[in-house]
């Protein structure tokens, strides 16, 4: 059941990826993938590609998909190990949603963080009380993990 | 030996019933300490004294009260508290006790369920308003869920408008029943992709389609994880609720989920109900109803027994904690949960500076104190300020001098407080402690009722005294433990004298019965004795009656003023 599912959802993924991300699976293994998100053009991450490893529970979809970024990036709801505070990678979670919809998810929270619910307080305080030096430090981080493509 | 005037058939029964509960030492406020029955008169001859008429009498309300185990019900008068308390059914609210007309004013009404009694109360109480609302079984049960059984707002709520309510309720409008089917060669399962007209899907009233196996691991997964009727369309953002009638039809046949799925539901039955509260013994099934409002907490201790024996305080569920109220009791376990030992501590070891009441321990040095805080410089012996002292003077005789003695002054207003709450705490945990003791007197006691037995040839029911001095003795020592907590609390005045005073004497009366029951042979003869207990038994009942009469009353009028 998880691996037709999985093999479905890399095959739309492929047909019709959504833009500015990308996924596949590592390896042979179906059930640990890696995507990339490209920095929104609209926030301090832009110019930034971000790596995420995706690891799919052997009752995928009925739960969901673990997700969390290998490159660091200073954001509210993502802590220094990776860990992505969302609610459909939670409670919310529904065995209707796909990859394709996290991802998009991720995306709208890097252009919209979410500081009522943070995974790092500290970020999550800049953020609203002095917002040009949260963006600042975000598109610092950006330039130093998030760039190695485009500096390279 | 014991006569009954009326309804004896139902008297064998009953009176197991009650041997159960004496063993457990929980229900005999109800059925020992009846004072006000008609049949007073029915006297047991062969006990002497004032305590002769106790036990018929507490049979004759034992037969007042219910007939059925799981509608045992102590005492009345619900009607003291807030109408609209009442949810849907308090109407079908009827504890017995009320009808026994022998309610003790800190009794409070309420009624024991057991998991069954629960699903049929759900069911009676879903047959009512199904014609209320006109909607369908599975909708009713859903908009009764959600507005958490408060039929009041519901019907309201649902008369202004009924669209806007069901689908805030996650009810869809448009009531089509439930299906599993097949057949459509355009359905596909968002879930696990398959598709085609051999696809069998479960459609729910939403229209959100998924295969029936897809549904079925679904709402399994969250039957497992405690869920019941909140469990919601798998759809994203469709917030319909997966109705009973559809979860039932794709459970069917999984009987370990369907069982689960029923437990979930009467659970939330329960803890979304204020008048329920589940019995919080260790794996107790029972569930209490009781009608005391949260508002009337801090006036009435809404203490009640479940079937199991446990006898707990419906307000809070911790173990009964009369004649403290809530606000009172947990305030102080959680104080002395902090401070208890830390303030013993504290008492013995460290003095406060006399400048900014900062504790200082002296672990060490001479009598030239330096307080950290305030930089204070004081004498260690006599607390007066150290510039009085000799520069080279460091053995302290000053006791007497008038700034020392100020110096003292000062702190011991602080310190006295302290000393108020170890005086307290003393008392507190002194009848605590007690009170397990005298459940350990409990197992020597019985020994020593069938030593009785044996050797004066009496039968089981006349060595009984002894039990029945030791249940009062029990429940004197948990009541009292708690009236030290009241007091605590209490600002000083006239009415904390009195309620002292009433404190004292049952105290001094418990501890007495104690002495008695404790070494029954340093009081003389065996009839003797006897005697001696049951009038000391029946003197610590009524005295404990008194207190907590008194206390109910006394809460209920904002007698006392208590420390905020």
């Amino acid at each position: 059941m998880a691996l037709k599912r999985i093999n479905k959802e890399l095959k739309d993924f492929q047909r019709d990826p959504p833009s500015s991300c990308s996924a596949g699976p590592v390896a042979d293994d179906l059930f640990h993938w890696q995507a990339t998100i490209i920095g929104p053009s609209e926030s301090p991450y832009q110019g930034g590609v971000f790596f995420l490893s995706i690891h799919f529970p052997t009752d995928y979809p009925f739960k969901p998909p673990k997700v969390s970024f290998t490159t660091p990036i200073y954001h509210p709801n993502i802590n220094s190990n990776g860990s992505i505070c969302l609610d459909i990678l939670k409670d919310q979670w529904s065995p209707a949603l796909t990859i394709s919809k996290v991802l998009l998810s991720i995306c709208s929270i890097l252009t919209d963080p979410n500081p009522e619910d943070p995974l790092v307080p500290e970020i999550a305080h800049l953020y609203k009380t002095d917002r040009s030096r949260y963006n600042q430090t975000a598109k610092e981080w950006t330039a130093k993990y998030g760039g190695m493509f485009s500096n390279s | 030996m014991y006569k009954y005037e009326s309804d004896s058939d139902n008297f064998m029964d009953e009176d197991d019933e009650f041997v159960d509960y004496s063993e457990e030492e929980h229900d005999f406020t109800d059925s020992e300490f009846a004072m006000d029955d008609e049949n007073s008169d029915d006297n047991d001859t062969e006990d002497a004294g004032i305590a002769h008429d106790d036990r018929p009498r507490r049979y004759a309300e034992t037969q007042a009260t219910q007939p059925t185990q799981t509608q045992n019900t102590f005492s009345a008068d619900a009607g003291d508290f807030e109408d609209d308390f009442y949810g849907i059914d308090g109407a079908e609210f009827e504890p017995v006790i009320s009808s026994r007309g022998a309610k003790r004013p800190w009794e409070v009404d309420f009624k024991v369920y057991d998991p069954d009694e629960l699903q049929a109360k759900q069911e009676a109480i879903v047959a009512r308003m199904e014609p209320v609302l006109a909607t369908s079984r599975d909708a009713t049960t859903l908009l009764l869920r959600s507005y958490l059984w408060k039929d009041e707002p519901l019907v309201e709520d649902y008369l202004t408008d009924p669209e806007r309510t069901l689908t805030k309720a996650g009810v869809a409008v448009d009531q089509t029943r439930p299906c599993i089917q097949s057949g459509d060669s355009a359905f596909e399962c968002k879930i696990c992709f398959s598709e085609g007209s051999d696809e069998e899907y479960f459609a729910p009233s939403c229209g959100h389609r998924y295969c029936t196996t897809c549904y079925k691991t679904y709402l399994v997964g969250h039957v497992l994880g405690g869920a019941s009727w909140r469990i919601k369309c798998p759809t994203p953002k469709c917030n319909m609720l997966v109705g009973e009638e559809g979860a039932r039809l794709l459970l069917a046949g999984d009987e370990e989920s369907l069982a689960r799925y029923n437990t979930n539901l009467t659970r939330s039955f329960v803890n979304d109900r204020d008048s329920f509260v589940w019995c919080p013994a260790p794996n107790c099934k029972y569930a209490i109803e009781c009608h005391v409002p949260r508002s009337a907490l801090r006036t009435t201790v809404p203490s009640v027994a479940c079937i199991c024996g446990n006898q707990f305080c419906f307000g809070c569920q911790l173990s009964d904690h009369m004649p403290a109220p809530c606000h009172l009791a947990s305030r102080w376990l959680e104080k002395c949960r902090d401070d208890s030992e830390t303030s013993s501590w504290i008492k013995v070891n460290t003095k406060e500076c006399t400048k900014c009441k900062s504790t200082i321990e002296k672990n060490g040095g001479c009598n030239h104190m330096t307080c950290r805080e305030c930089r204070y410089e004081f004498c260690w012996v006599c607390m007066g300020p150290w510039s009085e002292h000799g520069q080279h003077f460091y053995n302290c005789n000053r006791f007497n001098e008038e700034s020392s003695k100020e110096a003292r002054d000062s702190v011991s207003e602080t310190r006295a407080q302290l000393e108020r709450y170890i005086h307290y705490f003393t008392r507190y945990n002194n009848h605590e402690q007690s009170a397990k003791l005298a459940r350990k007197l409990l197992a020597t006691t019985e020994k020593n009722m069938e030593q009785l037995q044996r050797e004066l040839t009496l039968s089981w029911i006349e060595v009984q005294f002894l039990s029945d001095a030791v249940d009062v003795l029990s429940i004197c020592r948990s009541t009292l433990k708690w009236t030290y907590v009241l007091a605590f609390y209490m600002k000083p005045d006239n009415q904390m004298i009195i309620f002292e005073n009433n404190q004292s004497d049952l105290e001094m009366a418990t501890e007495q019965l104690n002495d008695l029951v404790e070494n029954p042979t340093n009081h003389g003869a065996i009839e003797d004795i006897k005697r001696k207990i049951i009038d000391k038994t029946t003197y610590v009942k009524s005295r404990w009656e008194t207190l907590l009469s008194d206390t109910t009353l006394g809460l209920q009028e904002n007698r006392w003023q208590f420390v905020d």
